[in-house]
């Protein structure tokens, strides 16, 4: 799905990501895990295509992604990021559910199905009409994982989708991030458990001082 | 305190019994204020909004002339547009000195640094999450910057009104560039500095609770719209 040579990302003279080569394969699940500051963030910026590198390679699906002829705009509509703390718009759940359906002129019954769906896989059936800030935290992080999930992505990137939540959305979380993979989505999350890429059925990518040192197949 | 008091009397019965005169004050000054407040908007959200949301050199330079046209006096403004619009003055051929559109004009200049200003202000204080939260929902640059003006709507609601504000409570502008014609460019204010001058202080007053109604208003309309 992805392939990156040579990817640097600089802030000043301050290298953030500096990695050789990675290869991320299609409809897999992936593992970020390093310590704070070791270039996750980064990275996940960088494949959600929110963020430039200073220099290197990607290519998206065999494409070489190229910023200076044309917008990264139709890449960026194949990948969604997940904040650890997402923002919700003010509005209703169905209002932020909706958001990226619209974008991509997904409308009527399709537009309500997929919302629908969405909300039900979180277990938010019922909540399309309640407004968005009068949300728990736990509820507005599912509202946030419905509105990327409506959006059937080929890439879901989560940054920590699992820090911050409570034991029930946790174990919500985790089955829902499972399946994905044999629904064909590419995940790609970072965490500190290490758990997880076992738990998760997943490989694992460690980041040390913004270098990729180590990844391991399960 | 019987002074006060009997004029602040008089001035309700002015405002009961509809005094032309007062409400000739009212209408031109809501008819200006209205004017240079949409064409302060007009200037100082995209202002504000280009200011707050791009990086480029000399903008703290560009903010702080910003923050000090704020504080500009009105007279000051109002003498720099007497020089363009005077029969002298390189637009004095438009003959516009002494109208309304004068005092539009001198309210534009007054209003749009403070709409500017609080437009920027709401930027700087929205949540950074927001665009790129819609870019990686998959909105383009225009969009997501749309998106980031619809959670700070409120922000910008209040930069117009302060810019509202500020016009209709000067005098310095109203009097020099619309010279206090009555029933013509008398604003509320202008009249009020007139009549007091005069002694007529029961009329003077009527119109400053008038204009402390129009205030009280507008800021209730702001309320409103932020509990919806």
């Amino acid at each position: 799905m992805y392939r990156l040579q040579s990817i640097r990302k600089c802030y000043g003279s301050n290298v953030a990501l500096d990695i050789e080569e990675l290869t991320i394969a299609e409809g897999r699940l992936y593992t970020l895990t390093g310590a704070n500051g070791a270039g996750k963030s980064t990275l996940l910026s960088i494949l959600a295509f929110l963020s430039p590198p200073t220099s290197g390679e990607i290519f998206y699906a065999g494409e070489r992604v190229d910023r200076n002829h044309g917008p990264v705009e139709e890449y960026r509509r194949k990948v969604t990021l997940l904040h650890q703390s997402p923002y919700l718009f003010g509005g209703s759940v169905d209002d932020n559910v909706a958001f990226g359906l619209k974008v991509r002129g997904i409308r009527g019954e399709e537009r309500r199905r997929r919302i629908d769906e969405a909300l039900d896989v979180v277990g938010l059936r019922g909540f399309r009409d309640r407004k968005a800030r009068e949300l728990s935290g736990g509820e507005a992080q599912r509202v946030a994982m419905a509105r990327a999930l409506a959006l059937k992505p080929e890439v879901l990137l989560l940054d920590e989708p699992l820090a911050n939540i409570d034991r029930e959305t946790t174990g919500l979380f985790e089955t829902v991030i499972a399946s994905l993979p044999a629904q064909g989505t590419t995940v790609v999350m970072t965490t500190h458990d290490p758990d997880h890429p076992g738990r998760l059925n997943g490989e694992s990518i460690f980041l040390e001082g913004g270098r990729h040192v180590l990844r391991s197949l399960r | 305190m019987d002074f006060l008091a009997s004029s602040f009397a008089s001035a309700l019965r002015l405002i009961g019994s509809f005094s032309p005169d007062v409400f000739d004050a009212v209408r031109t000054s809501l008819a200006v204020s209205a004017g240079a407040t949409v064409f302060a908007a007009l200037l100082g959200i995209p202002l504000g909004l280009l200011v707050g949301l791009s990086d480029f050199p000399l903008k703290r330079m560009v903010v702080t002339l910003l923050n000090t046209l704020m504080a500009v006096p009105t007279v000051v403004v109002g003498l720099l547009v007497y020089g363009f619009l005077s029969r002298q003055g390189p637009l004095g051929v438009l003959g516009l000195l002494f109208t309304p559109t004068a005092i539009v004009i001198g309210g534009v200049l007054l209003a749009s640094p403070i709409v500017a200003n609080y437009a920027l202000a709401s930027v700087r204080g929205a949540d950074p999450r927001i665009v790129p939260t819609a870019l990686t929902l998959g909105a383009g640059r225009f969009l997501a910057v749309g998106t980031l003006i619809g959670e700070i709507r409120f922000g910008i609601l209040a930069a117009v009104i302060a810019g509202f504000g500020r016009v209709i409570s000067e005098v310095g502008v109203a009097m020099m560039l619309g010279g206090n014609i009555r029933g013509y460019t008398r604003t509320m204010t202008t009249a009020i500095a007139l009549e007091t001058s005069k002694g007529e202080f029961a009329f003077g007053m009527a119109l400053g609770i008038v204009l402390m109604m129009v205030a009280l208003i507008v800021n209730l309309f702001l309320n409103l719209l932020q509990q919806r």
